[in-house]
């Protein structure tokens, strides 16, 4: 029944706004519950969902809204964490000192990739190509640049530890990651919300329905897809870290093209992009597969790559657009409402 | 660095190129002609090699298991062709480009995994190279046999795509397809000799890549960048382009590889491609 009221509008905005939020918090709070977390295992998966989630939320930013699509988020990622945890290293500090600096490095490499590619006006492919070339050489360099990085070996890397959550409520570390992750999420989440609610929002809309049009009613294009770019690029930087921290190392192969950006891509599209729960159903879902897969060895691979097909021949809007479709459609409406009369009092 | 070793990088290098440069073709012809990027094009590369090598018992010459596996590709792309190609040529403009990219890379990634599963090792057709002494330099006979097929398919190419009626066909849809259409060309049949084309251009570059270096299931996505950043630095509809970039960039990454080390040799063909992107996005588009 609350779902009809807010549509009805009867309750303000910001508490609207707020629903989704609350139900981001609600889930990502309930997850440690409801899966038995006494296993390590188990724990590195939801973690591994929350680094992924952050990560779809950035593309869907990127790519979703303003059609950059960029095939670098694993190398992005990869320089927060090589930043973050190099700089930590050399300056003898706590990497939580460090750990901005993830974003400002990933904040730069947004800029000018989103700055340049707005002002050449760039179409998808030519920005896809040209991060994926990025991508390449970044992976070559955290590999070629073994004195500083490891190379291939990496390095390990625990400088995210939240030692007072661990020590008072007696939580194992990576619950303590958990934790630490999901508020991160959630901010991620929060920020998303306020930007496509924003003047953002309304721009990379207008923008992406027709950019000459756009400019013409006097929106700077190639500001707002520098905003979002760089936005994007932030969250990625920031979340390498992090990413680290639930694997406890650093080693060039986690941020691959193949490890990251196709994963990433595929949680994007089959959750459905541009919409706000895509990006978390589409990592839930992803994990769980490679989940159900783990036995599957290497078939693993062939699966998720004929998933990739199918998915963008049969299933380019995702699922959260098609379970909300499905919701509106009369039938369901017709049954939702039968039953919510025979339950008058509730 | 004396002369003869300069000589040796050289002629390395270019054959080196000659292979960018069949690989970019590969990219080339199927982007410039239906707007599709194939990325799963060196993963028929290294396909080809595979499927010499598994027949290489039964036909028992190397040259015959080759031409197994290059015809192998053949069969295997006309599938795709048909299927995955069909879907994405019903969209148009942008959409197709990006799903394009999605479908061949899913297959890319598919076609992967069953080759982790059933060939995970590395692979190349045997061939006993020699080292042939001319003048003081040394050049292994691999090298000649990689310059001597590589360029005799890539001036066939050109003169297939200049000469036959065909080529000028296939041209034709490059420029305008509606043109062709209207010129009673069938832009869908030209369009699946060009991407079969492609795939055996890029099964023989993959075999004579294996002449010189093994391949395995990591190779194809890397020999998919190759081709793409020669492509692109080539100017993706011109095959003249294409060819002249490839040895450019052979030589570059030979030399730098010797000087520098394998690693920055490809930060530096990654950066070239990243200037050229930078500098003139338009002709990509």
């Amino acid at each position: 029944m609350s779902d009809q009221t807010t549509r009805s509008g009867i309750l303000p905005d910001a508490v609207v706004e707020f629903k989704d939020i609350a139900v981001v918090i609600g889930v990502l709070a309930v997850l440690p519950i409801i899966f038995d977390t006494t296993g390590t295992y188990q724990l590195r998966l939801l973690n591994q969902f929350l680094v992924f989630a952050a990560f779809a939320v950035a593309l869907n930013i990127a790519f979703g809204h303003t059609d950059q699509l960029f095939l670098f988020v694993g190398a992005v990622a990869g320089v927060g964490a090589y930043t973050t945890a190099i700089l930590a290293d050399i300056l003898g500090l706590t990497p939580w000192i460090t750990f901005p600096l993830a974003g400002v490095a990933a904040g730069i490499i947004g800029l000018i990739v989103s700055y340049v590619a707005a002002r050449r006006k760039m179409t998808v492919i030519v920005i896809a190509i040209l991060t994926l070339s990025i991508q390449m050489a970044i992976s070559e360099i955290f590999v070629g640049a073994g004195d500083i990085t490891g190379g291939t070996t990496g390095m390990p890397f625990n400088g995210l530890e939240i030692p007072i959550l661990v020590d008072a409520i007696g939580i194992s570390p990576q619950m303590a990651t958990y934790y630490l992750l999901a508020a991160f999420l959630t901010i991620v989440f929060l920020l998303y919300k306020w930007m496509m609610n924003s003047k953002y929002g309304l721009a990379f809309k207008a923008i992406r329905q027709d950019e000459i049009a756009s400019e013409a009613v006097g929106i700077n294009v190639i500001k707002y897809k520098v905003v979002a770019g760089v936005t994007a690029a932030v969250i990625i930087g920031l979340v390498g870290p992090l990413y680290a921290q639930t694997e406890r190392y650093i080693f060039p192969a986690m941020f691959s093209f193949q490890a990251v950006d196709v994963l990433v891509l595929i949680m994007l599209v089959l959750g459905g992009i541009r919409t706000f729960y895509g990006p978390l159903f589409g990592a839930a879902l992803i994990i769980y597969i490679n989940h159900l897969l783990e036995d599957a060895g290497q078939w693993r691979t062939a699966v998720l790559g004929a998933l990739l097909i199918v998915l963008f021949i049969y299933f380019r809007e995702g699922m959260v657009p098609k379970v909300e479709s499905f919701w509106e459609t009369k039938s369901v409406q017709r049954i939702v409402s039968s039953i919510s009369k025979r339950f008058p009092n509730q | 660095m004396d002369i003869s070793t300069i000589i040796e990088i050289t002629i390395d290098g270019f054959a080196r190129g000659m292979l960018y440069a069949l690989l970019g073709a590969g990219i080339t012809l199927v982007f410039g002609l239906g707007s599709v990027l194939n990325l799963s094009l060196g993963m028929f590369a290294v396909i080809a090699v595979v499927a010499g090598v598994v027949a290489l018992p039964i036909v028992s010459h190397p040259l015959l298991a080759a031409l197994v596996g290059v015809g192998v590709v053949g069969a295997m792309s006309l599938v795709v062709d048909q299927t995955l190609l069909t879907s994405v040529y019903k969209s148009e403009g942008e959409e197709r480009i990006t799903l394009g990219i999605f479908t061949t890379l899913g297959l890319e990634i598919a076609l992967a995994g069953l080759l982790y599963v059933y060939y995970p090792q590395t692979y190349a057709i045997p061939y006993e190279s020699f080292l042939i002494p001319i003048e003081g330099v040394a050049i292994r006979s691999s090298t000649l046999l990689v310059i001597a097929i590589a360029g005799c398919l890539l001036v066939l190419l050109f003169l297939f795509l200049r000469r036959t009626y065909l080529g000028k066909a296939t041209r034709t849809v490059f420029q305008d397809e509606t043109g062709a259409l209207l010129c009673g060309i069938n832009p869908r049949a030209i369009r699946t000799i060009i991407f079969v084309l492609s795939a055996i251009i890029a099964a023989i570059a993959g075999i004579l890549w294996s002449l010189q270096s093994t391949v395995n299931v990591e190779s194809a996505f890397q020999l998919t960048i190759f081709g793409i950043l020669v492509s692109i630095v080539g100017g993706v509809r011109n095959i003249k382009g294409t060819i002249a970039a490839g040895i450019f960039l052979g030589l570059i990454v030979t030399y730098a590889n010797y000087l520098i080390g394998s690693y920055f040799s490809m930060v530096i063909l990654f950066s070239v491609a990243v200037g050229v992107l930078v500098a003139r996005p338009e002709e990509i588009a």
